[in-house]
């Protein structure tokens, strides 16, 4: 017997030797980077992935628009919440170091790089989807490139000579695969040249685009980012006919606006006047307007936004919008984003309507339709009375109350050049700084008046 | 149940027994020579034979021995063996205790044991007995202060979860800093959550030996760069079967429960004047931007404001006559109770030898709600097969309940009921308590009575093995080892809490998880002892082991609860969510060791281990650990041999390298993850990957010397070691265009350089008294020396000023110095980055101050033991010196009123009018984000050393004569108490603090409404039967 053990003994000791192939272990819950873009079904995956990253809290599942109505707020919102960080973004005395800042700057970046690896492997993508795949891959891309070069950007495009301002860094190549590699400490662009991609891209992505396509990018929105960076540039022609060629893409395709104001909110689901919005159920996608402008009533957190009397003011009477707003413990909060796992309503076919009107206005034109005939659109839904003439202060007006809490506070208020909250459109503290987290790894330009 | 059969084998071999024709009879009695007293359970062989017995509880025994048998074995744990001539029938015996002279004491080392005088490396034994029966939940912290050089950290008093410990500080960044535990041989595998050591019943426990430098734990390789703690179990002695049943029971509290906060009339006094100073400041220093007619105009809507929040805040109560006054802090804690039961038996034969021991225990958190209960079983058996083998088998099975509290940033763990205003009542009229808006933040008392999370883990540790003696002085050792984890985590979350109140028609949320993770390890190696004539004696070892590691995890999710006594997810309206996942890693490695003895003064000691690890790219699969030591016994040499003064001496040097392998599976891997975007499946990078990611190595030289003065009444050791890492792992920050935000690399070197004291002296010693006292000190100094040769500096996070700095120690606090109040205004003032001029503006500060080091500088230990006759005190101090803590909640709590979060009292010395000298700035509501609120500074960071009366323990034995009377044989009333006193400068609720929701490598010496630490006092009963 002993013989037997000793024998055994040795054999065992030998036999570790055939362990080595245990050491090759690959993760059961990911691919391997090789088979990624293999296939057409995959690039396709990536796509969608990319909408994943694209619609994350920090970007257009909420925070890019929350973030613009903070820093527009005039007096109208309230971030009462405890988080310095929003608040600081509030009042317009944001650190170097703030972390949504940070987030927004980080996930644009890193979806960015996804969607350029998109557009580098197009190729292997069955034929007849390529265009679509190119067209909702540029229109993500710019719609990224967008609200970089608006927070991020030295000033806004319409403050300065924008061959002269600092943008954002442009890139719309693959990266290297090495994360640290020396060719990713890219410099900003200038304005100019980062909204030289955006209408590039956006304009492939309009024709490249179906009118109908689920509940991804389309044809209409396309156009409607178009005319939003038109609006930027005050090119009031080229915004115009972009809005125009929205309505007529989305009436084409079966948009409409729907009856009742206060259903086009809180949906689950796409309603017929949502041209684009991020997707949100209890599983996946979130709405972070949610969380801040809601109250835990509603499973949100604390009711850290507040709506205020200067923004309910404005509302006439008879006005329904004016109603859509809850009380609790004494403040105010809006309706618009009350309730948990609903979609972020990104684009809404009413926002075409007032862009016509107001560029319709401010040309004396009557392209698509006239100004009293688009504004009527939402003003009677709204019960208000149809203007038989209205003016450019009444299209503004109408714009404000009619996209509240949506997003676009910021972006109007550089172009109107609007006084916020006691400070100029074009101050320094008007602008997000480029996150210190991104000039401690490289040496990128700071905006001015961020250190 | 494939091991049954081989058991059976076990118990049939042992049964054979060899039978001699002519024998004699022998007797006699074996004593301890320190006192007289009859040893029992000595086990007494024939020389040369398998024959012999063991002793009765009198001492005494009585053998058959062959007729011509000249010698007998005396031999005993703990006693020096001894071996006697048979002269007459009735010998008298007496054995040397050998614990009492440390320097031979067996110690524990990789796939072996050694003696502590052979050895040329440094080991750190704690015995079990020195911390059996302490009322902490885990044995990490019954090893606080105990061993020099080891710091122990228990990051707050939550029971049975996150607690550190660094062996010769920290030599990683990325990877993980904590010590390989080694049960048996078996390393033990982490869980989901809460602590894995807290699974392990330390009462079983008979040595921790720690393995500190790198000449000890480079047997353990590419795991060894932290240090290597080995756990060895209690095991079986021949004799009658010995029982001891033991029984404690006491109470838990807080170190410290009143770190003291504004009452309600403060409260009201100090916000009222923080809303008149804010509106003044709006309208004269922030441009007045909300356009205030006058400055009356501005404090008439302020002070509206700010009672308008009184009257939200006391629930429709008389805020401004005191009607309620909440003391909020003292809610976060609960009465709590600790109590223990322990029965253990050993026993057996000189052929089969058992240790069976069943504990349970439970340990009330002095959070509301928190709670750990631990019951476990053990059975160690030991066979002797036959001449040439021998078998063994261990088996442990605990099962851990605890309920947890959430993390301490969570506004529904309990300390963050001390933001709470104290004008808010706690409950309503109707007896319901309060929540937002009435309460400033959620009330945390809503998940304390609504909320459920119950954590449940299982764990079976044990290995079979077996000896085969191959020829003289060759033998073999194989052994199958298993660390098994399961864990049940139930969470549910009632309609009135946070989470749980998802909509106005759905409410309750649950979750559930599944995890397992198993460890099963091979291991196999052959042991060589050779003594060549009186001056040459060699032992060798030379292995290899397989390990494989596997988890697997579910969960499921989901809300909507029809009433709230139904808590299962069988409850749920709608499943929200649910995953599954399964992770593999394996580790195959190749090990020898050799040790030279000359003349038994002269050690020499190489080891070298070869691992494989999957965690590494393809081309660093492998990495090979090797090391070498020399020790030089001086005082067996005659110049010294015949000094009265100096009993031993030996001088000893190590050199070696050990290696790093704790970081995240796969890293080395490129690979994309499926994700989801509105139910449809997609795909994402998720890991960039590196293929050139490889361990991280340590080479670490020690120089040592031990000591025995006195006859061995006063002993040491003193160490100096330097460690160098290089090829620190790290998830290194990269700029986001390259489509990730981090890759794991390998960047950097850090070195860590200290000294360490160990002294233990016997002060008295006569019959009926004696005093001990053992002493450890170390200082450790840390240092990252490199990053990726461009950065120099990687800033915390936007809370904590946690940074690595290159030529500082790693987390040192770095950024913004505060340079107290301005006298005028009463403005915050911070240095210029010249680090003289001040300013206000927060953003213009200077970034670049090292404002203090969460390290500490000097850690140790004194432990006194006093006895005189059956009574014995034992008391020791530990502390922890020169280190700082930043409080993170400080911009919360102590921030002049930034917001209603009720502040600590020393927040009522704010500036008030020009002149004033003082550090808390002028008290300002920021209602309208005039000014940057507190953020991070040296403001929040203080020091945070302390010293501790750790444990201290009263006993009394009662004496034999009494005991042999009633059939006992041993009796021993004591009282324990932990944590008793702490001295500190610290102005939070205790000094050993580092939050839980981000500690780290990095992240160190952070405060953030985090428990304060357990003190308990226990009485308690231990009788041997």
């Amino acid at each position: 017997m002993k013989k037997i053990l000793v024998y055994m003994s040795f054999a065992g000791l030998l036999g570790l030797t055939a362990c080595d192939k245990q050491l090759e272990q690959l993760d059961p819950q990911q691919i391997d980077a090789s088979l990624a873009f293999s296939t057409s079904e995959k690039v396709k995956q990536n796509l969608i992935g990319a909408y994943a990253s694209f619609g994350t809290g920090s970007l257009f599942g909420g925070d890019v628009l929350w973030m613009s109505e903070l820093m527009a707020s005039n007096g109208e919102v309230t971030w009462t919440g405890t988080f310095p960080d929003p608040r600081q973004i509030w009042g317009k005395s944001i650190l170097v170091n703030n972390s949504y800042v940070r987030s927004t700057y980080q996930n644009a970046y890193m979806t960015i790089a996804a969607l350029n690896n998109i557009l580098f492997y197009l190729d292997v993508v069955d034929e007849t989807d390529r265009g679509v795949v190119e067209g909702e891959t540029k229109f993500l891309r710019a719609m990224l490139y967008f609200e970089l070069v608006k927070f991020f950007g030295e000033k806004s495009y319409s403050a300065g000579n924008p061959a002269a301002l600092m943008g954002v860094p442009l890139v719309v190549d693959p990266r290297p695969a090495s994360p640290t590699s020396e060719e990713n400490h890219v410099p900003r662009s200038t304005v100019e040249q980062v909204y030289t991609q955006i209408l590039a891209d956006l304009t492939d992505a309009e024709n490249l685009l179906p009118a109908d396509n689920d509940f991804y990018a389309n044809k209409p929105s396309a156009a409607l980012a178009l005319a939003r960076v038109h609006l930027q540039m005050l090119d009031y022609t080229a915004a115009r006919d972009a809005a125009n060629r929205c309505i007529t893409a989305a009436t084409g395709a079966g948009f409409s606006l729907v009856g009742e104001f206060e259903d086009e909110f809180n949906t689950s689901s796409n309603t017929s006047e949502d041209l684009f919005a991020m997707q949100v159920n209890t599983q996946t996608g979130s709405n972070s307007n949610q969380t801040y402008y809601s109250t835990p009533t509603y499973g949100a957190r604390d009711g850290d936004i507040q709506i205020n009397e200067a923004h309910l003011d404005l509302y006439s009477p008879v006005d329904v919008r004016g109603d859509f707003f809850f009380t609790e413990g004494g403040s105010v909060f809006t309706n618009k984003w009350r309730d948990q796992y609903m979609n972020v309503k990104v684009m809404r076919l009413a926002e075409a309507y007032l862009t016509r009107a107001e560029c319709n206005a401010r040309l004396g034109t009557s392209v698509g339709a006239t100004v009293a005939l688009d504004l009527a659109r939402t003003r009677t839904r709204a019960g208000l009375p149809v203007l038989a003439a209205p003016g450019l202060g009444e299209v503004l007006t109408e714009r404000r109350l009619e996209l509240a809490f949506e997003g676009q506070a910021f972006a109007d208020a550089k172009r109107l050049r609007l006084i916020v909250d006691g400070l100029e459109y074009d101050s320094p503290k008007m602008v997000f700084p480029i996150p210190q987290r991104e000039t401690n790894i490289y040496d990128i330009a700071q905006n001015p008046g961020y250190f | 149940m494939r091991k049954l059969p081989f058991l059976g084998l076990v118990l049939l071999l042992s049964a054979c027994q060899l039978l001699f024709a002519q024998t004699k009879t022998i007797s006699g009695k074996v004593t301890d020579s320190k006192d007289g007293s009859p040893l029992q359970g000595v086990s007494v062989q024939v020389k040369g034979t398998t024959s012999g017995t063991v002793t009765a509880t009198d001492g005494s025994f009585s053998l058959v021995a062959p007729a011509n048998a000249t010698t007998l074995v005396i031999s005993s744990l703990g006693f020096d063996s001894k071996e006697i001539a048979i002269t007459g029938s009735a010998l008298s015996v007496s054995l040397v205790n050998s614990e009492s002279r440390s320097l031979d004491e067996i110690v524990v080392v990789g796939y072996g044991t050694n003696s502590k005088r052979n050895l040329a490396g440094n080991i750190a034994q704690v015995k079990g007995s020195d911390i059996r029966n302490l009322p902490v939940p885990d044995l990490t912290a019954a090893l606080q202060g105990r061993a020099s050089g080891v710091f122990v950290e228990a990051g707050n008093g939550k029971v049975g979860e996150g607690i550190k410990m660094r062996i010769r500080g920290s030599a990683s960044i990325g990877g993980s800093n904590e010590p390989l535990y080694v049960v048996d041989g078996v390393p033990i595998v982490g869980g989901l959550s809460g602590s894995a050591t807290a699974d392990i019943n330390f009462n079983d426990v008979e040595s921790f030996d720690i393995l500190k430098d790198a000449s000890a734990a480079a047997i353990y390789g590419s795991r060894a760069s932290n240090g290597v703690v080995l756990i060895t179990t209690r095991r079986g002695k021949a004799g009658k079967t010995q029982f001891n049943v033991s029984s404690q029971y006491g109470t838990n509290k807080p170190t410290n429960d009143n770190r003291g906060f504004l009452n309600a009339q403060e409260y009201v006094e100090y916000f009222t004047m923080a809303a008149e100073n804010a509106a003044k400041y709006h309208y004269n220093r922030a441009d007045n931007w909300r356009g205030y007619a006058s400055e009356q105009a501005a404090i008439n809507d302020m002070l509206t404001y700010v009672r308008g929040r009184f009257n939200r805040y006391s629930g429709g109560t008389d805020w401004a006559n005191g009607a309620v006054n909440t003391n909020w802090e003292k809610l976060a804690f609960q009465d709590a109770n600790t109590g223990q039961i322990e029965v253990s038996a050993t026993g057996g034969n000189e052929k089969t030898k058992f240790f069976l021991s069943g504990n349970t225990s439970k340990q009330d958190g002095i959070l509301i709600g928190n709670k750990f209960k631990r019951s476990g079983a053990r059975l160690n058996l030991d066979n002797e097969a036959t001449s040439w083998l021998k078998l063994g088998f261990n088996l442990s099975i605990t099962k851990v309940d605890r309920d947890r509290v959430p993390a301490d940033n969570q506004f529904t763990t309990p300390m963050q009921i001390v933001a709470l205003s104290p004008i808010t009542p706690v409950r309503d009229p109707e007896g319901n308590l309060y929540n937002t808006p009435t309460t400033t933040y959620y009330n945390p008392l809503l998940d304390y009575e609504g909320a459920t999370w119950k954590l449940q883990s299982w764990r079976n540790q044990g290995k079979v093995f077996a000896d085969v003696s191959l020829m003289k002085g060759l033998s073999f050792h194989s052994e199958f080892g298993l660390d098994v984890i399961n864990q049940d985590e139930e969470r549910y979350w009632g309609p009135n809490t946070l989470t749980g109140n998802v909509s106005p028609t759905v409410k309750g949320v649950a979750s559930n998880s599944f995890y397992r993770n198993t460890r099963t390890l091979v291991s196999n190696y052959l042991s060589y002892g050779k003594q060549v004539g009186d001056m040459h004696k060699i032992d060798a070892t030379l292995g290899m082991s397989y390990e494989n590691i596997r988890s697997r995890y579910a969960s499921v999710n989901g809300q909507g609860f029809p009433d709230n006594t139904l808590r299962t997810l069988a409850s749920a309206s709608e499943i929200t969510g649910g995953s599954a996942s399964v992770d593999e890693d394996a580790l195959v490695s190749y090990f020898g060791r050799a040790t030279y003895v000359f003349d038994k003064k002269i050690i020499v000691n190489a080891s070298a281990r070869v691992d494989g690890s999957a965690r590494f790219g393809d081309d660093h699969k492998y990495g090979f650990f090797p090391a070498g030591s020399v020790g030089w016994i001086l005082s067996d040499y005659d110049f010294i041999r015949n000094s009265t003064f100096i009993s031993f001496l030996k001088p000893r040097i190590s050199y070696g390298v050990t290696g790093n392998n704790s970081i995240g599976l796969y890293a080395a891997n490129r690979t994309y993850a499926p994700t989801s975007y509105a139910l449809v499946p997609a795909l994402a990078l998720s890991r960039p990957g590196n293929e050139d990611l490889r361990w991280e190595t340590t080479d670490q030289m020690d120089i040592g010397i031990e000591f025995g003065f006195f006859k061995g009444r006063l002993t040491g050791e003193i160490d100096y070691y330097s460690k160098k890492t290089k090829d620190l792992l790290y998830s290194q920050p990269t700029s986001s265009i390259s489509g990730v935000t981090s890759v794991t690399s390998n960047i950097g070197t850090m070195e860590n350089k200290g000294i360490e004291f160990v002294l233990n002296s016997t002060n008295i010693s006569t019959k009926d008294f004696t005093w001990s006292s053992s002493f450890n000190i170390a200082r450790n100094k840390n240092k990252v020396t490199k990053l990726d040769g461009e950065q120099t500096v990687i800033r915390g996070d936007a809370r904590f000023a946690n940074s690595i700095v290159v030529g500082q120690p790693i987390g040192i606090f770095y950024g913004v110095k505060y340079a107290g109040v301005d006298v005028q205004n009463g403005d915050p003032l911070y240095f210029l980055a010249d680090g003289k001029t001040t300013t206000n503006d927060y953003s213009l500060a200077g970034t670049d101050f090292i404002l203090g080091d969460p390290n500490p500088d000097w850690i140790g230990g004194l432990t006194n033991t006093v006895a005189y006759k059956g009574l014995e005190l034992s008391f020791m101090f530990q502390g922890v010196f020169g280190n700082q803590v930043q409080d993170g909640a400080g911009g919360f709590m102590s921030a002049s009123a930034d917001w209603f979060d009720n502040q600590t009292r020393d927040q009522l010395n704010s500036w008030k009018q020009p002149g004033d000298i003082t550090d808390v700035p002028e008290a300002r509501l920021n209602r309208f984000g005039d000014f940057a609120s507190p953020s991070i500074s040296s403001r929040y960071i203080s020091d945070a050393g302390y010293v501790r009366l750790k444990t201290v323990s009263l006993g009394y034995t009662l004496p034999k004569t009494l005991l042999s009377r009633i059939k006992v044989s041993s009796a021993r009333f004591f009282v324990t108490g932990v944590n008793l006193l702490t001295f500190t400068d610290y102005k939070g609720w205790d000094p050993e603090v580092n939050t839980d929701y981000r500690s780290g490598n990095v992240n160190q010496g952070s405060d953030f409404y985090a428990a304060p630490q357990i003190k308990s006092i226990v009485f308690g009963l231990t009788l041997g039967l």
